[in-house]
């Protein structure tokens, strides 16, 4: 369209950059706020989304670990439960064996004699000890003070050898089922304590290699000083028990025969009359068997569980849990009775774990732990299990373990951090989807503004560079009219411009030439005007000059007016600028006196020439006598009419003649107004429109004709005139007018005519001052001495 | 159809010729193409032909002699009748224009 127009790179200036600027700038301020607003309101929806779920999560997570304790301390107060159903069991079975002698005896007749390997026991010589064979169901250690000097039981002992062998029917399927028990068994009283235990071991020898010394010792108070005597104290008054149980429980220790940390379930059996102790009945679970539970526990990636007493010794933790509370084992060092654990949180390294509070239950707590030198933030839960009477060396006490559970904060919240994690990735996916989209879009408007801009300011562009063209003196440059729009109309106009530009370009020498051609042939033109027109004027010159010369020259001489001597004439004739026509005549034929005046339309040599055919016509009548008024003006009429058809000088004139005859004077012939100044200062004006019609109009004017007479007397003074008096104009433009010359007239009646002339005459040239003299003036004084 | 100069101006509507202003014109050269106009206007063929004259406020003896030379021309068409408004508010009316009815005395002459 732009045809040859150079691409040009869009200026900041140019219509189309502000165009795209303006366009653009309004649609990335839209964009800006828009997606700012969107991408603000993602963060705030991402901020508290991340709040509800943190907390959301923060509270099931806490309530998940609670409820994990529960169930925890519910599992483990289930195996607890059921051993001390199965101790209950077995003590019932005993104490009903204890309560009813005869059958006691009985029964134990009747096993000795059918499980006589349950009941027959030999002598070991290095152990000094007493112990049935392997065989049994169960196996039955008499201590070496329990013997006598035959080595054998005593009486006493022997029945409860004996008795004790009802444990072979019940224990075998009590450690079948129900908890999982290490063993089950049974212990004398205080003066008989045999040890029967099912399954068999070797339980003596065992006893020997762990508890050097107690062969010798009173049993009860070598293994568990100050047990029985609380079981005594328990039978003489139920409610000195700690807790309302009979069962009671040990701290945790190696186990005599197995060698394994075991804890053991008594419950002591009473005598029939329920005054004194009469042995207990008895069951070890390993330590295994609770770890197991506690040390089930698995919350989340490494959370953890322990089971502690109440004096915050560890009884069950896995080595994980260990090394995280910073445990330390401190192993039992008591020569006598059982051998501990101590691992208590109160040692730990873990000074949050070492100053916990265990004497009551907190809830959910934080806790900072230290772990390859950097704290770790935790969440502690501790529970207590139901109370239980133990044993740990002294008097029976009350006591109620701990269950706690350990999660790292950081594993527990990892799904709040995980859901976290995927707000701020799908905020993030969102913020990045948006930036891109409205990145997208903008490059989409910016081209669209950009492709629409060339569109809409393609047409002004293209006006402008063609402008730019046109100025640089290149014509041929024409836009191309895409729209109809103003821009279009703006375009046609240009294009139009262009045209008449380049064709006044193009031709302008030629047209140089045609004008310059046309100025010499106006210039000749001029000049042969200009010749024509001095031509002319010379002609116009001579003609006037000769018109001026011919009129003078008719005009009577000074002295044909003087030589009247009862009447004074005279006369001021002035012609115009330009020489007219007026007419004035005496003519004098003996003692008639015949006085003309007239005015002949126009000026110039044809007036002149009029007035000179009147005034030979006039003379050449008077000569031939002729005395009638009337038919002297027809006469002179007819013959001036002839002559202008024949000359064809369209002229006329008014002419009137005054008669005198020494007595009489006769007015005839249309003109102005006569003015008669009578010596008694009488003025008297006679229209002579009635007397006549203008000379030439007509062929015949006779009967247009009149004469009128008037009187003459002496002082009497008459005054005529053309209309170059009247009708003088002053520089206001009022004419001089025919009051005004009779009243001049009556200022100078009594003078002379010269002086009544004269006088008149200086009157009016004072009055028309510098203005211009329009016509011929021409005033006439006639006196009647 | 208008003839005109500073100081006047000649023109014809239909049948009726208006005269205005002050007519000094040199001579009958001068006032011949207002003879013409007025002349064309006698022979067009109307019934009644008007010099309306009232607004001319002055008229030299060349421009008297025009008006007598147009008197004759409608005389000598013998059913046009010409009608010629004056008015004796200018005295060169009252003074020449009955000089018209001389001439052509079936002229209607309206001096007012």
């Amino acid at each position: 369209m732009d045809g040859g127009l150079p691409k040009k790179p869009i200026g900041l200036a140019s219509f189309r950059a502000k165009f795209i600027l303006v366009v653009g700038g309004a649609v990335l301020f839209d964009l800006l706020v828009s997606g700012g607003l969107a991408l603000w309101n993602v963060q705030r929806l991402s901020r508290d989304a991340t709040l509800e779920v943190g907390q959301g999560l923060e509270a099931a997570s806490q309530e998940y670990i609670r409820t994990y304790a529960d169930s925890t301390a519910a599992q483990v107060n289930l195996l607890l439960k059921q051993v001390h159903n199965d101790v209950d069991t077995l003590a019932g079975v005993l104490q009903a064996q204890i309560d009813n002698p005869v059958r006691n005896s009985d029964v134990g007749a009747a096993i000795a004699r059918t499980s006589p390997d349950s009941v027959s026991l030999s002598y070991d010589e290095k152990g000094k000890w007493s112990q049935n064979a392997p065989g049994s169901a169960s196996v039955v250690s008499v201590w070496g003070y329990l013997l006598g000097q035959d080595h054998q039981p005593k009486p006493d002992i022997e029945r409860d050898i004996q008795t004790s062998a009802v444990l072979d029917l019940v224990a075998p399927s009590l450690l079948q089922h129900g908890a999982s028990k290490l063993q089950m068994y049974y212990i004398g009283p205080r003066e008989r304590p045999i040890f029967r235990t099912a399954p068999y071991t070797d339980q003596a020898q065992t006893f020997d290699r762990l508890y050097p010394g107690h062969n010798e010792a009173d049993f009860w108070n070598f293994f568990f000083p100050g047990l029985y005597e609380s079981w005594q104290g328990w039978a003489k008054d139920a409610k000195t028990r700690p807790v309302a149980d009979d069962i009671t429980q040990t701290a945790p220790y190696t186990d005599a025969i197995t060698g394994k940390l075991i804890v053991s379930f008594f419950h002591p059996l009473w005598t029939a009359d329920r005054q004194d102790v009469a042995g207990t009945a008895g069951a070890d679970i390993t330590l295994d068997q609770l770890a197991e539970t506690v040390e089930n526990v698995k919350v989340a990636q490494s959370g953890f569980g322990f089971l502690a007493m109440s004096d915050g010794n560890v009884v069950a933790i896995n080595s994980t849990g260990e090394k995280t509370l910073g445990l330390r084992a401190a192993s039992g060092a008591s020569g006598t009775g059982v051998t501990g654990l101590e691992r208590s949180l109160k040692g730990s390294s873990q000074p949050a774990i070492a100053q916990l509070a265990l004497d009551r239950e907190q809830g959910i707590q934080h806790l900072l732990l230290q772990r390859d030198g950097d704290e770790v933030p935790y969440i502690l839960t501790v529970k207590k299990l139901p109370a239980t009477n133990l044993w740990s060396s002294g008097p029976v006490r009350q006591e109620a373990m701990l269950l706690g559970l350990v999660v790292p904060e950081r594993e527990i919240d990892a799904s709040l951090y995980a859901a976290q994690a995927k707000i701020s990735e799908a905020t993030n996916r969102i913020v990045i989807y948006q930036i891109i989209a409205i990145l997208m879009s903008l490059l989409i408007v910016a081209i669209a503004v950009f492709a629409a801009s060339k569109r809409i300011t393609s047409g002004i562009s293209a006006l402008a560079g063609a402008a730019k063209r046109i100025q640089a003196q290149d014509y041929s440059v024409r836009v191309a009219i895409t729209s109809k729009d103003e821009v279009g109309a703006a375009g046609e106009a240009f294009n139009r411009m262009a045209e008449q530009i380049s064709y006044h370009t193009e031709n302008l020498e030629q047209l140089v030439e045609e004008r310059t051609a046309q100025i010499e042939d106006q210039k000749e033109e001029i000049s042969a005007l200009n010749a024509q027109l001095e031509r002319e004027n010379r002609r116009l010159g001579t003609e006037l000059a000769v018109a001026e010369r011919i009129q003078l020259m008719v005009l009577p001489l000074q002295q044909e007016l003087e030589e009247f001597q009862d009447i004074e004439i005279a006369a001021y004739m002035r012609p115009a600028e330009e020489v007219g026509g007026d007419y004035y005549d005496v003519l004098k034929n003996g003692r008639r006196l015949k006085i003309g005046i007239g005015d002949v339309t126009g000026h110039g040599l044809e007036s002149g020439v009029l007035m000179l055919m009147v005034q030979s016509v006039a003379r050449a009548l008077q000569e031939a006598g002729n005395t009638d008024a009337v038919k002297f003006l027809a006469n002179l009429n007819s013959a001036l009419f002839k002559n202008i058809v024949r000359t064809k000088i369209d002229k006329h004139l008014t002419l009137a003649f005054l008669d005198y005859d020494g007595k009489e004077l006769i007015l005839s012939g249309q003109h102005e107004e006569v003015v008669i100044i009578r010596s008694n200062g009488e003025i008297q004006r006679i229209d002579t429109m009635d007397l006549g019609i203008p000379i030439g109009l007509e062929a015949d004017i006779s009967a247009f004709i009149k004469t009128r007479e008037i009187a003459f007397e002496k002082g009497d003074l008459i005054l005529l005139h053309t209309d170059g008096v009247t009708e003088a104009e002053n520089d206001a433009g009022e004419l001089f007018g025919i009051e005004r010359l009779c009243s001049e007239a009556l200022r100078l009646k009594g003078q002379s005519a010269d002086k009544v002339v004269s006088g008149i005459v200086a009157t009016l040239m004072r009055f028309i001052g510098s203005q211009k003299i329009y016509d011929d003036i021409t005033l006439l004084a006639v006196r009647h001495r | 159809m208008e003839i005109s100069d500073e100081n006047f101006r000649v023109w014809a509507e239909k049948n009726e010729v208006f005269f205005d202003g002050v007519f000094r014109l040199a001579g009958p050269d001068a006032y011949a193409p207002i003879y013409s106009l007025i002349s064309g206007l006698l022979h067009e063929g109307h019934k009644q032909v008007t010099f309306n004259l009232t607004g001319l406020e002055f008229l030299n003896s060349s421009g008297i002699n025009l008006l007598a030379k147009l008197t004759i021309e409608a005389r000598k068409m013998g059913d046009l009748l010409l009608v010629v408004k004056g008015t004796n508010q200018h005295p060169w009316q009252a003074k020449s224009l009955p000089n018209l009815k001389k001439l052509h005395p079936l002229l209607d002459l309206r001096l007012a």
